[in-house]
């Protein structure tokens, strides 16, 4: 589940320090703390990015740009995780609850796809779903951090919040695409191999079919893909909206 | 609406006008984000003044706990029966009905369905609800989580391939000791848990160790029959040795530790001289 989008609800504005109701901001400390984590992530994506476009330019053809990436998207995607944690730890403050469960399944499906799909299926690394998904995150991702870094420091440019929400229309679908895409074209593979299976007679008296669990992983995007989309939307509508009237009042 | 009137009575005006929502169904409070009001408040010993204004919620379509626990119990007793006898469409026809070699798959069933067994048998006698009613969507919930789990862990234990433990009998043995103990132990508590409300009263008492030598678990844990109910499940993974019942036995432990500590914060809240030595769920660490 890629795109931009993870986290949407945590207010318009990053970490709470705007929020008018209840939660006060971080303090000093934990802003600095979080300006710079910000910081990196983004230009820890911007390598990413740039990257890309180098390697392309190098080969003349977007066929296996996978590889002249490899190292930092991992790096940078199971940092992610860290993030995650810490949401979910309530060290990040001004977080609605539903928030967290969201941006869970997002960094879960996205670690997943880099570390168990990707990188353990090697037959499907030259693919160009797996570009297509990894072009949606990248720049998802570059907006996403630069947006927090910003918010945190309390300069939100327009262009950003504007960019946030809306380039997700595209990029979401394009980054599902993409997933799936890669998942499919890994599934002969996984069979061929019998990657990550075990099977029956075992001591510990348990199976399990990589294959089988693959598909279901796949068919998990029907129910919940939707769901995710529609949320950014209506986020969209009450950020971009709210945003209009403050500009009327002024 | 007389001022003694009790929360219970204004419950039954209000059905009796809308008899849609039944008394079950009303969460009644003085404030719409405020706790609902239980059937026993008194109006007068309320903080209103001369006009009260009470909030009505409908909480949705609500069934009885016994009626949860019946359903919920009585479908993992079955469900294990189709695995143990091996309907034609569980393992394929060539191993329908056929039976196991090993004594401990037998051994298994016997306390697997001791287990729901006493469980409904609990049900009906023995536990006393402080809640009447929960709302109808859990019971698929429920459903779902308990019967899934027990077709799960009987299609393992009585798959034809099915591996017994690796230490034999002396790993059985030991297992089924414990999950007899364990067992007595949890029951203990229940009965326990039940004469703490003997006259029908719903009030929360502390409750105390007994002459019965299982009920000393109350000296070190709130909560002696979760952690007795935890212990008949490691136990039967060690019966079994199998990953699924360790998974499950897992997700019990975590939902059980969870109701504990609610339990545990809830004794601390309203009784002052609660027993500090008492940890929710396991003695002295958690």
């Amino acid at each position: 589940m890629a795109a931009s989008g993870s986290g949407s609800s945590r207010a318009d504005n990053g970490y709470g320090s705007q929020q008018p109701r209840r939660r006060k901001g971080p303090g000093a400390l934990a802003t600095a703390y979080l300006v710079i984590y910000n910081v990196v992530m983004t230009a820890g994506w911007l390598v990413i990015a740039v990257g890309l476009v180098r390697a392309y330019l190098a080969k003349g053809s977007y066929h296996s740009l996978y590889y002249s990436i490899e190292k930092p998207l991992k790096f940078f995607q199971t940092g992610a995780l860290l993030e995650e944690y810490l949401l979910i730890a309530k060290y990040l403050p001004g977080i609605v609850p539903s928030s967290v469960v969201l941006t869970a399944f997002q960094v879960m499906s996205r670690v997943f796809l880099t570390w168990a799909v990707t990188h353990s299926v090697k037959e499907v690394q030259n693919e160009d779903s797996v570009l297509l998904f990894v072009v949606a995150w990248t720049i998802t991702e570059i907006i996403r951090y630069s947006f927090y870094t910003f918010s945190l420091l309390n300069h939100l440019p327009y262009l950003i919040k504007w960019a946030r929400y809306t380039l997700f229309i595209v990029l979401y679908p394009m980054g599902v695409s993409g997933e799936l895409l890669t998942i499919y074209a890994a599934l002969p593979f996984v069979r061929q191999s019998g990657l990550y299976s075990i099977s029956l007679p075992n001591k510990y008296n348990f199976s399990f079919d990589y294959y089988t669990f693959l598909i279901l992983v796949m068919i998990s995007y029907i129910p919940i893909f939707p769901q995710l989309y529609f949320h950014m939307l209506h986020q969209r509508r009450k950020v971009l909206s709210h945003t209009e009237e403050h500009k009327k009042s002024e | 609406v007389e001022p003694n009137a009790t929360i219970r009575e204004i419950r039954l005006m209000f059905h009796k006008l809308y008899p849609r929502w039944y008394p079950a169904r009303q969460s009644i409070k003085l404030d719409p984000k405020g706790k609902s009001l239980r059937d026993e408040e008194i109006l007068q010993h309320l903080p209103v003044g001369t006009t009260a204004t009470l909030y009505f919620k409908d909480l949705g379509p609500q069934i009885g706990w016994t009626t949860v626990f019946l359903i919920e119990y009585t479908g993992p007793l079955f469900i294990y029966f189709l695995f143990y006898f091996r309907m034609p469409f569980v393992y394929g026809l060539d191993e329908r009905f056929t039976s196991s070699p090993h004594p401990v798959v037998n051994l298994a069933c016997i306390c697997h369905s001791f287990h729901y067994i006493k469980r409904l048998i609990e049900t009906v006698f023995v536990h006393r609800f402080s809640h009447g009613t929960m709302p109808l969507r859990n019971i698929v919930k429920n459903c779902l989580y308990y019967w899934g789990f027990a077709a799960w862990l009987a299609y393992y234990i009585n798959h034809p391939l099915y591996t017994p433990p690796s230490y034999g009998k002396k790993q059985i043995n030991f297992a089924v000791i414990m999950f007899l103990l364990c067992e007595a132990g949890n029951f203990s508590i229940h009965v326990a848990l039940s004469d703490l409300r003997r006259n029908g009263s719903k009030t929360r008492k502390i409750p105390y160790p007994t002459k019965n030598p299982f009920t000393w678990l109350f000296f070190f844990v709130s909560c002696p029959n979760y952690t007795y109910e935890v212990g008949t499940w490691i136990s039967f993974t060690v019966m079994t040795q199998c990953v699924p019942v360790g998974l499950f036995t897992l997700l019990c432990f975590i939902q059980m530790t969870i109701w504990a500590k609610d339990k545990h914060c809830t004794y601390l809240r309203e009784f002052k001289d609660y027993p500090s030595l008492r940890m929710p769920i396991i003695p002295f660490l958690l």
